[in-house]
């Protein structure tokens, strides 16, 4: 269906195209074996969990199409063929194409942020009283893997701030093994200064960059 | 000052060095049913809840088949029936400035949920298809391949 619209479209720009269109069209009328719909591969955006929409480039060697609204879709037919320009799929033609792929989409895992002392590995206050509702989650999903990256802000050097935020996570894990966390589903990393939640310039006292942060899968 | 002694260190390059060694595992099947396989060079493993993923894996799903996996950067790809993509790169190192994610959709469908690797950069992640290669910007998307 979508490639006779296609079709319709690209041959209504121009007379001589819409000649051949017409006969095509016309063929199709004609009772006789009916020509399968030529296979075509779609690309669709959809907005993120967050209500947010982003945008995918589509190119092959014959063109690009970048898709930028939601519910927009480019489809390509071949590595010869150039991508559609993007037009929107209705629901239930979304429903039909990706359902089963939507429905095994795991769900988003759980994240916190514990934050830290200047130049220290202690947790501040307000941090130590939310390690326990960390604690609970990771025991009540029954987690598979808890990943803990420690980071810094950019007060000294790249190296030394790579071992303190190193410090950090591990400071961060044995406390959630001390609880009873299972050692061997904790993945420690140190990020260091290299990614900020707030970017500052090297150098700069920021206390919502000295952070742990936990992902419980 | 923050300084710290030459010792100290030491210990904590060698630990550091330890822990980047034992963590090869890119993410975790998360969501399986059905007839669904991770292979691995010439291994094929059936995809068991919390399976950890390794880069050049490769994901097929049956006719009955789902999968769905979380990468470590909160990349989420799911498949549905008779499908098969191969996760090609994976690498999440912000603090070395290394960040890439390549995955390639041989057949079939796949929901994509961009993770911080598209927060942090860009460009660095690529979907390829036999019929086109996708860009993708911090998004939510879907691709059915089907070719002739």
């Amino acid at each position: 269906m979508l490639s006779r619209e296609r079709w319709y479209e690209r041959c209504s720009g121009s007379l001589v195209g819409g000649g051949v269109c017409l006969m095509l069209l016309a063929s199709c009328a004609t009772p006789g074996p009916p020509s399968p719909a030529p296979k075509r591969s779609v690309f669709l955006l959809i907005p993120d969990p967050e209500g947010k929409v982003g945008q995918i480039t589509v190119t092959n060697r014959t063109g690009t199409q970048v898709v930028d609204q939601h519910h927009h879709a480019t489809t390509v037919q071949s590595a010869d063929d150039a991508p559609s320009p993007p037009s929107a799929l209705d629901e239930t033609e979304i429903k039909r194409i990706f359902g089963e792929a939507l429905a095994a989409q795991p769900a988003a895992p759980a994240r916190f942020i514990l934050y830290f002392r200047d130049d220290s590995e202690e947790l501040t206050p307000e941090s130590e009283v939310s390690l326990p509702e960390v604690f609970r989650t990771i025991r009540d999903r029954g987690a598979l893997d808890v990943s803990v990256i420690g980071h810094t802000d950019t007060i000294g050097t790249r190296e030394y701030n790579y071992q303190l935020s190193l410090r950090r996570a591990k400071k961060v894990a044995d406390l959630l093994a001390k609880q009873g966390v299972d050692r061997n589903i904790l993945d420690i990393e140190s990020h260091g200064e290299d990614n900020p939640l707030v970017k500052t310039g090297d150098q700069a006292r920021e206390p919502r960059n000295r952070r742990v942060e936990i992902t419980v899968w | 000052m923050r300084a710290l002694p030459a010792v100290a260190l030491a210990i904590v390059l060698v630990l550091s060095g330890a822990i980047a060694g034992a963590s090869s595992a890119i993410g975790l099947v998360k969501v399986t049913e059905g007839m669904a396989t991770v292979q691995r060079g010439d291994e094929t493993l059936p995809a068991r809840l919390g399976l950890a993923l390794e880069e050049g894996d490769i994901l097929r799903t049956g006719a009955d088949g789902r999968m769905g996996v979380v990468l470590r950067d909160d990349t989420r790809l799911s498949l549905g029936p008779e499908s098969e993509i191969r996760i090609d790169r994976f690498l999440f190192a912000p603090a070395k400035g290394s960040l890439g994610l390549v995955v390639k959709v041989a057949r079939g469908v796949m929901a994509f949920v961009s993770g911080n690797i598209a927060k942090l950069s860009h460009d660095a992640v690529r979907v390829e298809t036999p019929v086109a290669i996708v860009g993708v910007r911090g998004t939510h998307f879907l691709v059915k391949v089907e070719t002739q």
